[in-house]
């Protein structure tokens, strides 16, 4: 397992057994970060492969590289033998790939029939081979044994039969090479069953399959070779049978890992009334009767996979979502269930969105037209907004997050990732909460402004606000919680309690993909 | 962060580098057209700033500037209002109506009700049956404009008190009563939308909705007020109009609506939500009348006007999507 290349058996034969592909020394870099750091993989024809990893490894990213739609900084990839072209969605479609996205890429308004042959449709001078395509849909149809009505738009279908449609229309392409990226994570158990049938047939077929899973139950059932990524490096790849959950976990996560750079911190003394109670969340799809407690100086982190329903969690508890519902107590008090983030802010509780850019600031607006947008009417004289008041108040808070006072008067937009996400925490903080809920507080940041970023939650948490942090970086979920809860497909599955010492990443992995306490 | 700021948008911090930079040229550069105007317009037309010349130009287009006050609201909360035109014919004809009846005052009343509530079921639509602005206001367009008729059975109005043109042509210590009309709308406007949460809110809206609505500011009334403040503007305007000539008509509206876009967008203001400012409006206007004014003057046909004045608005919007992009 500690090999880097797959098994090939008749390797001898040059031609006779080419590899499905074949990745040389893949580097990919967006920006300052190394989302690839020099893959070498190759993969057998007619198997299925399995890409596990921890949010943001790289395997999201390697799929992008195989399905041409990524273009690597460095390295080259071979299909079939083949060398790649990338940034073709049409060239890849020559090579063979059949490539199935997250987001699926079907028409609404157009039938089922339509969507499948969408792009290349059976034509004779211009006009529609409806009949065509009509029989070989239906021999499809045969072929996988689902039962989609023809004539239906395919924006009435479910999920699953959307899926399949998407994974009729590679089939139909003739693709050789078939890419899916989480596919079952929005099927129901028996549509994931009939996932996994259609899957085993194509490979009778002879298809090769590769697909980006976070669940290692279904890697492990389906999968002839998995495939774990750490930190944009392939960790170990190998046959099946070679892995148990608990060792994917491991290789996820490399050399266990316990010395952080902690951020000091005072846990909350005993019997300290809980600051906020939520009682029950849920938001229909998303997340599933969570209940959780937060006391005043305490910072609560929630672990879990990217789509495990944690910012949900938040926004519900935000009142962003106005589907959400659930029980809220504020210091012991029940207050009605906020549905618009009005209604939360006024009960002290501030919410920091993910994507800081289309959710939480104006990017024309200054830093310090921003810092005080959430409660403007903290800087009004006699009815009017004093130029003065905003300086002065937003200088003040723009210093306790480590952004230059100096600069609040710069425009947002011109703003590095870092001062942008200052600027949205002051926002926050401007109002006064309570209870301060951030998600993602670092993504796309400098080291050091996380650094900032992160004392000063801390400092916050100190002078008594409540704070709930969701990072898909578990280890600074790690380094600045005192609790963390972890979630998974949208329930509350673990509690990890940090007082008597902190808890491992692998523990939070442990937890959010079910391994048993004690089987690793 | 100097306090002169006139708009959310201006960076501050002073030095003569600042003003040769290029983002302010690109800021500023409708203030300089405009003088470029002016020195062309004295050379084409010398009365241009002859008082009676002056006055007559303010006069003639403080309906269309008080309307695109209101619409300066409506852009730079990213929104949209066409039904403009009509609301105005409405009020025009509705005051010219009530006139004799309710007396000046209660027909003033009346169509100030009357416009306000067209107004609003603009807003209501927009923010709560979520119809996209540009057709919400298209069909109200089309119901108010209708409804002008209908009221007036295609009739001019013209009613027999003897006060009724003192909107339109009364003076107030020297100047016409429709120029300080024009000047305190232009005034107040500026106000709000610079000092006040209201206009803040506005432009944080305009600029990113998301990021307002999580900031815990009231988008759907927000919204919805700036069209409650466009049906009213635009009742004022057609009641000015009316009174002026002396009688409310239907179709006096006629291209209101694009013409108080063309008069924001001039100015600088972006159809694209978030940025502008009334000064600019006050120069788009400034800039329409001026060139209108000088047309006239030299007795150059009216349907060149039209065609110069189409590509003075796409030189406009093209040359705002440009600074963007670059400033971007």
């Amino acid at each position: 397992m500690s090999d880097t290349t797959l098994d090939r058996p008749r390797k001898t034969v040059a031609g006779a057994e080419r590899a499905a592909f074949r990745a040389t020394q893949v580097t990919k870099r967006f920006g300052g970060t190394l989302a690839l750091d020099q893959i070498e993989l190759e993969a057998e024809q007619g198997k299925i492969h399995a890409l596990v990893g921890e949010n943001g490894a790289g395997k999201s990213t390697f799929l992008g590289v195989l399905a041409g739609r990524v273009v690597p900084s460095e390295g080259e990839v071979e299909i079939f033998g083949q060398p790649h072209v990338f940034g073709s969605p049409r060239e890849a479609r020559r090579l063979g790939i059949g490539a199935i996205y997250q987001e699926l890429t079907i028409v609404p308004r157009l039938s089922a029939v339509a969507n499948v042959f969408l792009g290349q449709p059976y034509a004779k001078r211009g006009l529609l081979s409806e009949r065509r395509m009509r029989e070989e849909f239906l021999e499809l149809r045969d072929r996988f044994d689902v039962s989609i009505d023809p004539d239906t738009p395919a924006g009435a279908l479910s999920t699953a039969d959307q899926q399949m449609l998407e994974i009729m229309r590679g089939a139909r392409s003739g693709a050789e090479l078939l890419l899916f990226d989480e596919p079952t994570t929005s099927l129901a158990p028996p549509e994931r069953e009939g996932l996994f049938q259609v899957m085993e047939q194509l490979r009778e077929q002879g298809t090769t399959m590769v697909f980006v899973s976070h669940n290692l139950e279904e890697v492990l059932h389906i999968a002839d070779t998995i495939t774990v990524f750490r930190d944009g490096k392939l960790s170990a790849t190998g046959p099946r049978t070679e892995w148990t959950k608990a060792s994917m976990v491991r290789s996820m996560v490399g050399h266990e890992v316990t010395e952080y750079r902690r951020v000091e911190r005072a846990a909350p003394a005993p019997g300290t009334p809980p600051l906020l109670n939520a009682k029950g969340v849920t938001l229909p799809g998303a997340c599933e009767a969570i209940s959780l407690e937060l006391k005043a100086g305490e910072i609560l982190g929630i672990g879990g996979l990217v789509g495990a329903g944690r910012s949900s969690l938040l926004r519900s508890i935000a009142g962003v979502e106005p589907m959400s519902r659930g029980e809220l107590f504020v210091e012991g008090r029940q207050v009605p269930w906020p549905r618009r983030p009005r209604h939360a802010i006024k009960h002290g509780i501030a919410f920091v969105p993910e994507d800081r850019k289309s959710q939480g600031l104006v990017l024309g607006m200054r830093a310090a037209d921003n810092i005080v947008m959430s409660n403007m009417g903290e800087v009004m004289r006699g009815g009017v907004l004093s130029e003065r008041k905003i300086a002065a108040t937003s200088r003040e808070i723009a210093a306790e997050f480590g952004y230059s006072a100096d600069r609040v008067g710069t425009t947002v937009r011109n703003l590095s990732g870092g001062n942008q996400q200052k600027v949205l925490l002051g926002k926050a903080r401007f109002c006064n909460p309570r209870v301060l809920m951030v998600d993602e507080p670092t993504r796309g940041i400098d080291i050091g402004a996380k650094d900032e970023i992160m004392g000063t939650l801390r400092k916050l948490a100190d002078e008594g606000v409540g704070i709930i942090v969701v990072s898909s970086d578990l280890e600074e979920v790690i380094q600045i919680s005192n609790r963390i809860l972890v979630m998974a497909h949208g329930h509350l599955v673990d509690e990890l309690d940090q007082s008597a010492g902190p808890v491992a990443v692998s523990d939070i992995l442990n937890s959010a993909f079910g391994v048993e306490k004690n089987a690793s | 962060m100097q306090a002169k700021a006139s708009s959310p948008q201006s960076t501050g911090s002073g030095g003569l580098r600042q003003y040769l930079n290029r983002d302010l040229v690109l800021q500023y550069g409708v203030v300089w057209a405009f003088c470029l105007l002016l020195v062309f317009g004295v050379i084409a037309y010398p009365g241009l700033f002859a008082l009676r010349n002056v006055q007559n130009i303010l006069s003639q287009s403080a309906p269309l500037g008080i309307v695109s006050v209101a619409m300066t609201f409506v852009l730079i909360s990213r929104g949209f209002d066409l039904s403009v035109a009509s609301i105005f014919a409405l009020g025009a004809v509705i005051f010219a109506n009530r006139a004799d009846p309710f007396g000046l005052w209660g027909a003033a009343l009346t169509v100030i009700v009357v416009t306000f509530i067209c107004g609003a079921i603009n807003g209501f639509i927009v923010t709560k049956l979520n119809v996209n602005p540009f057709v919400a206001t298209l069909g109200t367009g089309s119901v108010f404009g209708g409804a002008a008729f209908l009221y007036s059975n295609s009739a001019p109005q013209v009613p027999d008190h003897f006060d009724f043109i003192i909107l339109g042509t009364g003076r107030f210590l020297g100047w016409p009563i429709s120029i300080w009309l024009l000047l305190v709308i232009f005034l107040v406007g500026a106000f709000v939308l610079s000092r006040t949460v209201y206009g803040r809110s506005l432009y944080a809206l305009g600029g990113n909705e998301e990021a307002a609505r999580l900031s815990g500011i009231r988008v759907d009334l927000i919204r919805g007020s700036t069209y409650a403040l466009t049906g009213v503007c635009s009742g004022l305007g057609g009641m000015i109009l009316a009174s002026r000539l002396g009688v409310g008509q239907a179709d006096m509206g006629g291209s209101l609506a694009l013409d108080a876009i063309a008069v924001v967008v001039i100015g600088g203001t972006s159809l694209l939500g978030g940025e502008g400012a009334i000064w600019r409006t006050a120069i788009g206007l400034l800039i329409i009348a001026t060139l209108t004014n000088v047309f006239d003057s030299l007795a150059i046909n009216t349907n060149v006007q039209q065609v110069v004045k189409g590509f003075i608005v796409i030189a406009a919007v093209a040359l705002d999507i440009y600074a963007r992009r670059i400033r971007a």
